[in-house]
């Protein structure tokens, strides 16, 4: 019987929910900008975007750096459309991810492909996941002996739109509402793409720990 | 009738359904509360639960690994200053 407990609990464990991150506290030698609140609202998110922009460019720290740069130099020219108190952390993440696409289209036109075949892409790399074909084990020990460097590379090799949503959420830390914001598209989709997404990292980094040896094959 | 439903929980399947919603805190209260209720007992769907869960901890670890840049940090508050003191950008 898989379940063996006819009363009380058996995994006591189990809660719902994950910890959200927090804006990077200013330091104190930090000079004030004349911008009201521009300093207390919108610097504190300064390393979340220099990440997420890290993840756009796939690890370019110099395509991160000058992404990360032009997204504050934006906010705070059109500070003033900013309504206080409302969520800057995904305002941020959208002019950052604006200016990333602007970079891109200018250094990869040719190679763009129309956004419309884009919900057929993910699907096509969905259904080739093998994670949704075979049943895996899951198993924690997938994650013990992964080094950190091999995961990221595993993120940064994702296609964009698995990639950019995983930043999102799992990395960056926004909500599905946040995150539907941020890549203007329904709820619906951002779960839908946001599923796939784990999945296909998982898989991918499954892969990767049989082939290391942290764990058997056997485990899928 | 499963045995789950028998215990009027929900089942296996709906349970994994909103797996995610439930770990991303995305569920209403009565749905995150029948999830919990049924991972909490059932030995086949909790391991898929502590998987996804080992997973969240392993990217928040990995998360913050990356700082801003000192070089960055300092060239983006020379030219914010320097756009301030000419009132650009308004």
């Amino acid at each position: 019987m898989a379940w063996a407990m006819l009363s009380g609990s058996t995994h006591d464990d189990v809660q719902p929910g994950r910890d959200r991150e927090r804006p990077t506290e200013r330091a104190g030698d930090e000079p004030e900008l004349s911008k009201e609140g521009f300093s207390e609202e919108a610097i504190p998110w300064l390393d979340a975007v220099y990440r997420f922009a890290l993840r756009l460019t796939e690890g370019d720290r110099d395509a991160a750096e000058d992404v990360a740069q032009e997204t504050f130099l934006r906010a705070h020219r059109s500070w003033h459309q900013y309504r206080r108190g409302t969520n800057v952390k995904s305002w941020l993440f959208t002019i950052c991810r604006n200016q990333y696409l602007h970079e891109a289209q200018r250094a990869r036109s040719r190679r763009e492909r129309p956004a419309a075949d884009l919900d057929a892409r993910v699907e096509a790399l969905s259904a080739a996941s093998a994670f949704e074909r075979a049943s895996p084990r899951p198993d924690r020990e997938v994650f013990e002996g992964l080094i950190d460097d091999e995961v990221i590379a595993a993120i940064d090799a994702l296609p964009q739109e698995f990639r950019e949503v995983l930043a999102l959420s799992d990395l960056g830390d926004l909500e599905y509402a946040e995150i539907g914001s941020v890549l203007g598209i329904p709820l619906g989709t951002v779960k839908s793409r946001l599923f796939r997404a784990r999945r296909l990292l998982q898989d991918r980094l499954r892969e990767y720990a049989v082939r290391s040896g942290y764990i058997s094959g056997d485990e899928r | 009738m499963s045995m789950m439903e028998a215990m009027g929980m929900i089942r296996c399947e709906d349970a994994l359904a909103h797996l995610w919603e439930f770990l991303d805190g995305a569920l209403g209260p009565e749905e995150e509360g029948a999830v919990k209720k049924h991972l909490e007992i059932c030995d086949r769907c909790y391991p898929q639960y502590d998987f996804q869960r080992a997973y969240f901890e392993y990217t928040r670890r990995i998360r913050n690994r990356d700082e801003t840049p000192p070089r960055l940090r300092r060239r983006l508050f020379e030219t914010l200053l320097r756009e301030g003191a000419n009132g650009d950008g308004e």
